[in-house]
């Protein structure tokens, strides 16, 4: 396995500065978790949970299994979720909360990138299927918020964690995009695949509507 | 006749099981597409998930913390006698569902789509969803349970309806142009299967696409020529669009190409895609109809 830079949360700027797109690290410290809905009530209602967001700064985007052992919360698997779903709502929340490290799946967009680069933060992003091995890496479940409204799947929880991932820097603190500048090599790729569809350059889907 | 009880314990063992193990096709097809690829990254995608793939079948965890839709596909003889009648298929899932929740096998994910309500056990108008089929003159019960992963759902489904005159041009350029965009940063979580419907009205297409993608044995082809030709074809090609697994820099977006057809209106060409994601989750169970005996297994 290649090379991992461990981070410590909260991740300091000149840490985060550091980062170059498609490396790789893992983080420790205490995180929160959040889906769609922390996302919508904190910009729409702003309802937000009474944490430290200056102690508590690494947003994990997931909807983690939890089981409940006694009095004790245990996970059964935390898979990051899909953060591009976010995109109308996350450079908001990273403004409004100050965040220097996101955590997720897939990529957040430009408007994302750009709020991001004004805090000097980044996204990370998961390796593979990992929910089993994150889970080992929680060291503590600190606490829960809108367990009750909410449910499991989408509320918010805080935790501490150790050597948590491997992640890999697919946004970094300038705002810059991993699967961006893959894409554009990916497009230049697919007159390749055209071509051996035979799929003429200037082909066009029957038309039955005006422009 | 199959008693109700036992058309209840095969849903639940192969829904658990099917959240717990990694088909043994799929499995295969993955440590081939490690070996292939030369990324790093690429590389890692695929370790990364194998070992947790092999977490989940020592019971410490899930193959995938999103557990996504419960599905059921079930096979029924024209002999085949369930007790109660077949309406008690829908109250076994449920049952089924429930307890698998309970028990953290699966994550309580369905929801009012407008409230967002969540009842916290999966349970809720139209899931879990039962897809019944009538086939031979047997008298057993077929049941494939599939819990469906969100990422392969909500990025891979797409839905177009062609005209005669767009041809397999317009097929392939459809399909194509949405694997691209469901690969993108690893939304569907490649490497994918990707299902495709031809013909049929819309909702046919679609269940078509869903089936493909989900009932079929990965590295098996269509019966039809035409169509398995079709499937080689795309299959390869894809491999040159530089997308590789979770939307990395390699080879292997697509693990299998399924076509299924059916007739269609001689005016339309409804062609419809549904990707199912890297871990191909499903597990089948054979409920005989002499003995109620069931048999479990991940081979299709």
């Amino acid at each position: 396995m290649s090379f991992i830079k461990c981070l410590q949360l909260p991740l300091r700027k000149e840490e985060a500065a550091s980062l170059k797109l498609g490396e790789i690290v893992n983080v420790s410290g205490k995180i929160f978790t959040g889906r769609s809905r922390f996302h919508i009530r904190a910009i729409e209602s702003n309802i937000l949970p009474p944490i430290d967001f200056a102690s508590v700064n690494c947003f994990f985007h997931v909807g983690p299994v939890m089981k409940k052992d006694g009095e004790e919360w245990k996970i059964v698997s935390i898979e990051p979720t899909s953060s591009i779903r976010f995109e109308r709502y996350g450079a908001d929340v990273i403004r409004k909360l100050n965040l220097r490290t996101i955590i997720g799946k897939t990529t957040m967009g430009r408007r994302t990138a750009e709020a991001l680069r004004e805090t000097g933060g980044v996204y990370l992003s998961k390796i593979g299927l990992c929910g089993n091995m994150l889970g080992t890496q929680v060291k503590k479940v600190h606490d829960v918020f809108f367990l009750e409204e909410l449910g499991k799947t989408e509320a918010c929880w805080v935790m501490e964690v150790e050597n948590f991932g491997p992640f890999f820097v697919a946004i970094d603190s300038n705002g810059r995009s991993y699967f961006e500048d893959m894409n554009a090599e990916v497009s230049d790729r697919m007159k390749k695949v055209n071509e051996m569809l035979g799929i003429p350059s200037e082909y066009a889907y029957t038309k039955v509507n005006p422009d | 006749m199959i008693s109700y009880s036992r058309v209840e314990t095969a849903m639940y063992e192969a829904m658990k099981t099917a959240a717990l193990k990694m088909p043994p096709d799929v499995l295969d097809v993955l440590q081939k597409a490690m070996k292939e690829e030369s990324d790093p990254l690429a590389k890692m995608h695929l370790e990364l998930s194998l070992q947790n793939a092999m977490f989940a079948s020592e019971g410490k965890g899930l193959i995938c913390g999103d557990t996504g839709f419960p599905l059921f596909f079930v096979k029924a003889g024209n002999r085949t006698e369930v007790e109660g009648g077949f309406g008690r298929l829908w109250d076994a899932a449920r049952a089924a569902v429930a307890k698998a929740t309970a028990e953290s096998f699966l994550r309580p994910t369905m929801v009012d789509p407008l409230t967002r309500s969540n009842p916290g056990n999966n349970i809720f108008r139209g899931m879990p969803k039962v897809e019944l089929s009538f086939e031979g003159e047997g008298n057993s019960l077929e049941i494939i349970a599939a819990p469906k992963g969100g990422g392969s759902e909500i990025f891979g489904t797409f839905y177009k309806m062609l005209f005669p005159s767009d041809g397999k041009t317009g097929i392939m350029k459809f399909i194509i142009e949405c694997i691209k965009d469901g690969c993108y940063a690893g939304k569907i979580c490649p490497p994918a299967i990707v299902g495709v419907g031809i013909g049929g009205t819309a909702d046919l297409c679609m269940k078509l696409a869903k089936e493909a993608a989900l009932l079929r044995t990965v590295g098996t082809h269509s019966s039809i020529p035409e169509i398995a030709e079709m499937e080689t074809k795309l299959l390869s090609a894809i491999r040159e669009s530089g997308i590789g697994p979770m939307g990395s820099k390699g080879i292997n977006a697509v693990m299998a190409l399924n076509i299924e057809t059916a007739a269609t209106h001689t005016a339309a060409l409804p062609v419809a895609v549904n990707a199912q994601c890297l871990v191909g989750r499903r597990w089948k169970a054979i409920i005989s109809g002499d003995d109620s005996k069931i048999t479990y297994t991940g081979t299709l």
